[in-house]
């Protein structure tokens, strides 16, 4: 294997995906989730008041941390470049895992160069800025420093396991559930660390160890510790999570319910409301054991990965936890699964192979194995983007495809980034304007300077709201059109009250599809 | 072999010939004469001994209270007087020299004491241990003064003899006064800004106890020196090696000890084990007298001089040891019965610049109790996690107390231990770092006693935290230099870790308390200190410090199985608050009396040693 070699290849990956994310944004493509933490970055820096609440540091979150290394670059620019990292930071681990492999690295190489090159889904979470790409990224952390555990049992391998878990929660806190997922194999990792006859089957080793008295109580010890280890740390998350958030807001889960804190709120769409507005289909997946079926279908590395763990319990109740949290989680979710929280299957396929690619069948079928489940895998990622009920995700897959014909044209302006230019020349500190970014957190990230602008974290907020006149002279409405109108106070309806009520003359300066100003006369 | 009482005792059928060859070699190495040989490498009990004379017709002289002209001894080397266990006492009417002897039949002796003294020479038979005393108090003098005050005439700055110096005083005085100028300026802003700066140092130094144990954790996956290595080193190339075991009052220990020294894998004409008795300590004394079975060990006796510290104790030992290598062990200890062999392989194995290796230390009585349970779950975390992890930062490694094995050139040429320094290990284990050697962890361990009394851990605690203070102050005199000489990292590295530790002790009551009180009642005073962010870092550090404190505990049980103490390690908030307890303690003693040296009590638990030793052995090992 050429020396440095992944080093290069990393590069050329970074570059590329520099590349396509320049393209798209270009061609005026830019996705929420970016938008929500550059609008994010740019209050923390911008503004001296009270912004724990409207940052959403309620919850430390790491996809907003990971971009604070990048606001050197801009504000725009932090979570793509933070996104880029990650998932450019998990193809370099996964090729140095790989390396230390049986396969070629003739093999391997461009296997997971192609995966992460026309694979839809890698290329999305790397040039959007969205979380996916930290989430995939700690996902295979995790199960790498479990497979190492489960090769070499040094304390090492199972600290660090235990802190990529107590990380994932903090990429998403739904990921708590995961941890009630990891229950059933822990038992069975227990039982293999204790002095029994390991050629007898499982259940005569169970039998063994529970009916003599220093086994159980070994047994015992052994699984309470590896428990509490590993859940400690996101026991520590929930604890802050719940502590943070009824300290400042009152509600031990406002981070989950405020549009301020939590781009979902506006980004991510509720089952019930794609049903009455979309036709793509991939939604009617999302139900118990379907969404598993649908899971092990977009993610053929995933199956390879569950067909090589035959006959070994354990290891194979630990990838199998994945698809198990699913079904926790979806007993209380109320919006449509984006591709983030398909994508992560892919790693953790990828990182089975590596350690346990060879231990079933010869170097050969293994190797068959591999390449045609990547290949495969590949495929189903364009399958996915084909059907996703997710307009940015669809979005984006139109975007993809037009992507070499656009680029010699004119470039086009995002509608965020026109309503910002607008804004950006009529409001001065004179002549200010009342913006809520629960929802146009885009528009004012394009803007630039807070300097003439009426936001929430500002403690006059809410009497400018209930009276405009007295501090602002334009306002920033959401129109009905805006999928995002419920979530902010400054929405059309919200304006016909004023109007109705207070009295309120407005007059429309400029409006584009989801966006109105008005001129508060 | 010239006439003795050995051969004597061989004519009549007391002691084995082959023995008698033995004891010639070693004697010849060691420079001893064969009854001290005899009486401290395990051949002969001194009963047995000590009956034979009084068959012979010699009755044992109460030397210590005989009449003596000290003209005699002043022309004599305590060395020598050590070595060849003699003592003149007086001049007899006669126109005899009266010579104590431990060996009244040795011929050779009375030869060349003939000769020097230019008299005829009268023995008198004597208890070895008697010799010993009497030798070391009246011509112990230059030696024990050595030991205190050679590392201050040698390298002054490195000395604890000063606490404070002038300008850390005016440092110290300086900063508090402009801390206090501060507060009437702005009282509650300035009050705000310490608290911030204080919650995110403490923070941050749990943050890198974290990161360096997870470097420590790293080690287990590579022995230093495994089983096979040990079994490959030739036994006729091994070097003599010395242990020093200093004692005071620790006559309930003694028979403990020579079984765990007889435990040792190694040839025992190899080893040069001293035992450092104080001058007024003649309970252990007394218990080394009467032990009714062979020791294995020489008795050195201390003369008195102020600082009465362990460290003084050990550095008059070095003028007596024979070894290539030198290891320091408590009473108590119960070290792995191969870790001499490993240090040797390791120290062979190891570039030169390590001088120093720190093995392993834990509990025999882990179980006893609550204290103890917390104790093992600390020094596991210390001992398996922390020192390999500072290791591997190449960053400066306190040494423990006990189980540091030295190469005896390097550690006279770094000039010893300060016995002005009550926490001399750590600080011995800096100047090896700023001296450019390097301090290496063996993967071997020493059992030791936990201290099982709550009142007695405060009392070994503050002296350790006390030691702390003073290693980071002797250090810090000059950050500049010392930045030069261990680089920035080993500067931020001794910062955190020494200078740190201390500081976490110290704050963490006051941010605890400031934090309940804001929690529980609200004072309007304390809420003015949380605003929005500060309270934010104050709630952020309670919970994740305070889990990260724990969870670093909660590792330490998977290295040795101790599985059953995980659930001890949530204690480990309460355990910091005896640890502050015992820091202001030591705060104030560094004040008041900084070389006061507060005596850890030993022998306290009812736990056997050997048990134990041999259990907590076995889950070690098969890892």
């Amino acid at each position: 294997m050429p020396k440095n070699l992944n080093k290069i290849l990393t590069i050329f990956l970074i570059f590329f995906y520099v590349i396509v994310s320049w393209l798209l944004r270009r061609n005026g493509f830019e996705h929420s989730s970016g938008l929500f933490y550059s609008e994010k970055l740019m209050l923390l820096f911008n503004t001296n008041e009270n912004t724990i609440l409207t940052l959403g540091f309620t919850f430390p979150s790491l996809v907003f941390l990971s971009g604070l290394a990048f606001v050197p670059l801009g504000y725009l620019y932090a979570p793509v470049a933070a996104s880029i990292v990650m998932i450019c930071g998990l193809f370099y681990q996964l090729l140095e895992e790989f390396k230390k492999s049986e396969f070629s690295w003739k093999l391997y190489t461009p296997l997971i160069l192609l995966l992460f090159t026309l694979h839809p889904m890698f290329v999305f979470a790397a040039v959007t800025g969205r979380r996916n790409a930290i989430v995939a990224l700690v996902a295979y952390l995790i199960f790498r420093s479990l497979f190492r555990y489960y090769k070499q049992p040094v304390t090492y391998h199972l600290s660090l396991a235990s802190i990529f878990i107590a990380c994932f929660i903090f990429t998403n806190y739904e990921f708590i559930w995961l941890v009630l997922a990891f229950f059933p194999f822990i038992f069975l990792i227990s039982l293999d660390g204790i002095k029994i006859n390991k050629d007898d089957s499982p259940l005569f080793q169970y039998f063994e160890a529970l009916n003599n008295r220093s086994q159980r109580r070994k047994l015992a010890n052994r699984t309470a510790s590896i428990y509490l280890v590993l859940f400690l740390l996101p026991l520590m998350a929930v604890v802050l999570f719940r502590g943070l958030n009824a300290q400042y807001a009152g509600s031990p889960t406002y981070f989950l319910d405020s549009q301020y804190a939590n781009w979902r709120i506006t980004g991510n769409r509720t089952v019930s409301n794609v049903i009455t507005s979309v036709t793509r289909n991939n939604f009617i997946y999302q139900s118990q054991i379907v969404i598993q079926g649908f899971i092990l279908f977009l993610t053929p590395i995933f199956v390879a990965a569950l067909i090589l763990f035959r006959g070994k319990l354990y290891e194979l109740f630990t990838i199998l936890a994945m698809l198990f949290y699913y079904s926790l989680m979806l007993l209380d979710y109320k919006y449509t699964l984006t591709l983030g929280y398909y994508l992560l299957f892919i790693p953790v396929g990828l990182v089975t192979i590596c350690y346990y690619g060879t231990s079933k069948y010869s170097l050969r079928t293994s190797s068959w194995i591999f390449a045609v489940s990547t290949l495969l895998t590949i495929g189903m990622g364009f399958y996915f983007f084909i059907h996703t009920d997710n307009d940015e995700e669809y979005q984006f897959e139109l975007e993809m495809k037009g992507i070499y014909d656009n680029w010699k044209g004119p470039r086009v302006l995002s509608e965020s980034e026109q309503v910002a230019n607008y804004i950006a020349s009529i409001v001065s500190d004179k002549s200010k304007m009342l913006v809520d970014d629960a929802s146009a957190y885009g528009v004012v990230v394009h803007i630039g300077n807070l300097n003439g602008l009426i936001l929430p974290h500002q403690k006059s907020f809410v009497t400018i709201v209930e009276n405009p006149t007295v501090a602002v002279k334009y306002m920033l409405i959401a129109k009905r059109e805006n999928l995002t109108h419920n979530q902010t106070v400054l929405n059309a309806y919200n304006l016909q009250q004023m109007i109705v009520q207070k009295n309120l003359k407005t007059l429309l300066m400029f409006q584009t599809k989801n966006w109105a100003i008005y001129q508060i006369e | 072999m010239p006439v003795s009482v050995l051969e004597n005792m061989v004519s009549v059928g007391l002691f084995e010939k082959n023995k008698l060859r033995e004891i010639e070699v070693i004697s010849t190495e060691f420079g001893y004469c064969y009854i001290k040989t005899a009486l401290n490498f395990g051949f002969l009990t001194r009963k047995k001994y000590v009956s034979f004379l009084e068959e012979e017709g010699f009755e044992l002289v109460a030397v210590r209270e005989e009449e003596m002209d000290e003209s005699y001894i002043e022309q004599c080397d305590l060395l020598e007087l050590n070595a060849l266990l003699y003592a003149p006492l007086r001049k007899l009417e006669d126109g005899h020299l009266l010579v104590a002897a431990a060996d009244p039949q040795d011929e050779k002796l009375k030869t060349l004491l003939t000769v020097r003294f230019q008299m005829p020479i009268t023995f008198v038979a004597a208890s070895d241990l008697d010799i010993t005393w009497l030798v070391h108090i009246k011509r112990g003098e230059y030696y024990v003064k050595e030991s205190v005050f050679s590392l201050m005439r040698k390298d002054p700055e490195q000395s604890g003899l000063v606490t404070f110096t002038d300008p850390q005083l005016i440092f110290i005085f300086g900063a508090i006064a402009v801390f206090v100028i501060l507060l009437f300026v702005n009282f509650l802003k300035v009050a705000m800004v310490s608290n911030v700066l204080f919650s995110v140092a403490f923070f941050f130094t749990i943050l890198f106890k974290l990161y360096l144990s997870l470097k420590g954790s790293m080690a287990e996956m590579n022995e230093m020196v495994n089983k096979e290595e040990v079994k490959a080193l030739p036994e006729n190339t091994l070097p003599v090696y010395t242990i020093l075991l200093p004692v005071y009052k620790e006559d309930k220990l003694i028979r403990k000890l020579i079984w765990n020294l007889r435990s040792l894998d190694y040839p025992r004409g190899k080893l040069d084990v001293k035992l450092l008795i104080e001058e007024d300590d003649d309970k252990t004394l007394n218990a080394v007298r009467n032990l009714d079975f062979p020791a294995n060990f020489e008795t050195i006796v201390v003369p008195f001089h102020m600082p009465k510290t362990k460290p003084k104790a050990c550095n008059y030992g070095l003028f007596f040891c024979k070894g290539e290598y030198l290891a320091i062990y408590d009473a108590e200890d119960v070290p792995d019965s191969d870790q001499l062999k490993k240090c040797v392989v390791l120290f062979r194995k190891l570039p030169d610049e390590f001088v120093v290796l720190q093995g392993a230390l834990n509990y025999f009585n882990k179980n006893e109790n609550m204290l103890t349970r917390m104790f093992t779950l600390e020094y596991t975390y210390w001992f398996d996690y922390m020192l390999p992890g500072l290791m591997s930062l190449d960053i400066p490694i306190p040494l423990g107390g006990t189980s540091n094995h030295f190469k005896f050139d390097k550690l006279m040429e770094l000039g010893g231990w300060d016995p002005f320094n009550v926490t001399e290990d750590a600080d011995l284990g800096v100047r090896v770092f700023e001296k450019g050697f390097k301090v290496g962890v063996v993967n071997s361990t020493t059992l030791e006693e936990a201290n099982n009394e709550p009142f007695n851990w405060i009392r070994q605690r503050s002296r350790w935290i006390k030691g702390y203070m003073q290693t980071t102050l002797v250090h810090m005199r000059n950050p500049a230099r010392l930045i030069r000489r261990i680089g920035w990292r080993g500067f931020l590295g001794f910062n955190f870790f020494i200078a740190g530790t201390s500081i976490t002790f110290l704050l963490y009551p006051v941010l605890l308390s400031f934090l309940l009180v804001y929690a529980i009642v609200k004072l309007t005073f304390v809420t003015a200190l949380f605003p929005d962010w500060v309270l934010y870092i104050a709630t952020f550090n309670l919970v994740a410090g305070n889990t990260l404190m724990i969870y670093v505990n909660m590792l330490s049980v998977f290295k040795r199985r101790y599985y059953e103490l995980i659930l001890f390690a949530g204690l480990n908030p309460l355990y910091w608050i005896m640890h502050s307890i015992a820091a202001y303690k030591g705060l104030w003693q560094l004040i008041y009396k900084p070389f006061y040296w507060e005596k850890t009590n030993h022998g306290l638990t009812k736990v056997s040693s050997s048990a134990n030793a041999a259990h907590a052995a076995e889950p070690a090992a098969a890892h």
